[in-house]
């Protein structure tokens, strides 16, 4: 895949424009320079997570001795999952049950950006591409447009207004099932050419 | 295909009238003017991500690397959740403030009104048609019924009563149940054909 290819994906997973209201509620009643410093620090712990997810996918995959049909499976699997409690919100979501305070590493480097679904998704590309580069690149430019979003959180906000946030939030939703059942199925469809083999 | 059939063929898939029920039994809790705003805007949505799908459809979809089948699967998973919420609905349930969300977006403009039959219908004919015009105006001939139709349903339930919206919720959650199995029945079909 392309570079853009793979950059939009990640960015999409990443899902930073659906994470804008529960990031301001996260940080409501903390002064703004205080939040800047906030989502500059957790943005770059959630792209250690991802760097150091890149370079050590491959390892993981042998020490678990796991294919890359399993890792279609269980992304796809888990960005479903995540994906559904985004269009069908209740109280024990992922959003819905954060700690209050100041996030730090948790909940927002881990897991509302750097989620379990992107991570995963990061250790497919750093596993189909010929180089781990060229998924770095990919990540740096998501995040890049990621930490954009979240920068200007406030006045996204302002402008979208709540229901646009929110219309915002569910076309995310959607397209993340979407990504989610290509991912699932065409683990699926490695499975069934292996079986025939 | 004359632009009149075309909009005819995509009043029929987006099917305005045997889903309104469905619609209705979902929005029953609200009052009566909130209702018929509800279903105007999400009549007005799906109009947009119909024509979305006219112009970037392909685009969109390549750009992301879904294929069909997915389309097909991610309309009919939505909806079945959708469908069992209806069928298990509990009305004595008091959770947080989060909860009783009105129905927007999903499910109704998306992927009840705009479902994927629609979305790859849209993009398959505006393919073979290459004509942008012809297919807009089919487009907008078919959401003027579709609106029609959706301006008139919530007058549908003075007929019904409430009694009888509560039972219709059960009855739609099953029919709701047959649309979305039969999304993912198609999406079935497309994707053992890939296997082939």
């Amino acid at each position: 895949m392309e570079l853009i290819n793979l950059s939009i994906i990640l960015f999409l997973i990443m899902d930073p424009i659906g994470n804008i209201s529960s990031f301001l509620n996260m940080v409501q009643g903390i002064p703004a320079e205080r939040r800047r410093v906030i989502i500059i620090r957790e943005m770059f712990i959630a792209l250690i997570a991802m760097v150091v997810f890149n370079y050590l996918g491959e390892f993981i995959f042998n020490i678990l001795s796991v294919s890359e049909t399993t890792l279609r499976l269980t992304s796809g699997a888990i960005l479903f999952l995540v994906a559904i409690k985004i269009l069908f919100p209740s109280t024990d979501s992922l959003r819905a049950n954060l700690p209050s305070g100041e996030p730090f590493v948790t909940p927002l480097a881990i897991p509302l950006i750097a989620g379990p679904a992107l991570l995963a998704t990061i250790m497919l590309f750093a596993h189909l591409e010929t180089s781990q580069e060229a998924v770095l690149g990919a990540i740096f430019v998501a995040w890049i447009a990621a930490a954009a979003i979240l920068f200007f959180a406030a006045p996204i906000q302002r402008t979208l207004g709540n229901n646009g946030l929110m219309a915002c939030e569910r076309l995310m939703g959607l397209i993340l099932v979407m990504l989610a059942i290509q991912r699932f199925l065409e683990g699926i469809q490695q499975l069934v050419k292996s079986c025939q083999l | 295909m004359s632009t009149l059939a075309l909009a005819l063929t995509f009043f029929l898939v987006a099917n305005p009238v045997g889903m309104s029920p469905a619609i209705l039994s979902m929005v029953k809790d609200y009052p009566f003017d909130r209702q018929k705003k509800i279903m105007l805007r999400e009549g007005f949505i799906a109009f947009i991500i119909a024509l979305f799908f006219q112009f970037c459809g392909e685009l969109f979809l390549g750009m992301l690397k879904i294929s069909d089948f997915a389309l097909a699967y991610t309309g009919g998973s939505v909806l079945f959740l959708t469908a069992l919420q209806m069928i298990f609905h509990k009305p004595e349930e008091t959770h947080g403030p989060v909860l009783k969300q009105e129905p927007f977006i999903v499910p109704i403009a998306t992927p009840l009104i705009s479902g994927p039959g629609l979305m790859t219908m849209i993009m398959v004919t505006s393919r073979a048609e290459g004509n942008d015009f012809k297919i807009t105006t089919a487009i907008v001939l078919a959401w003027i019924g579709v609106m029609t139709v959706f301006a008139t349903a919530p007058y549908l339930q003075k007929l019904i009563g409430k009694r009888g919206l509560a039972a219709m919720e059960q009855v739609m959650g099953m029919i709701l149940g047959l649309i979305s199995v039969q999304m993912l029945v198609n999406g079935t079909k497309l994707f053992v054909k890939t296997l082939a």
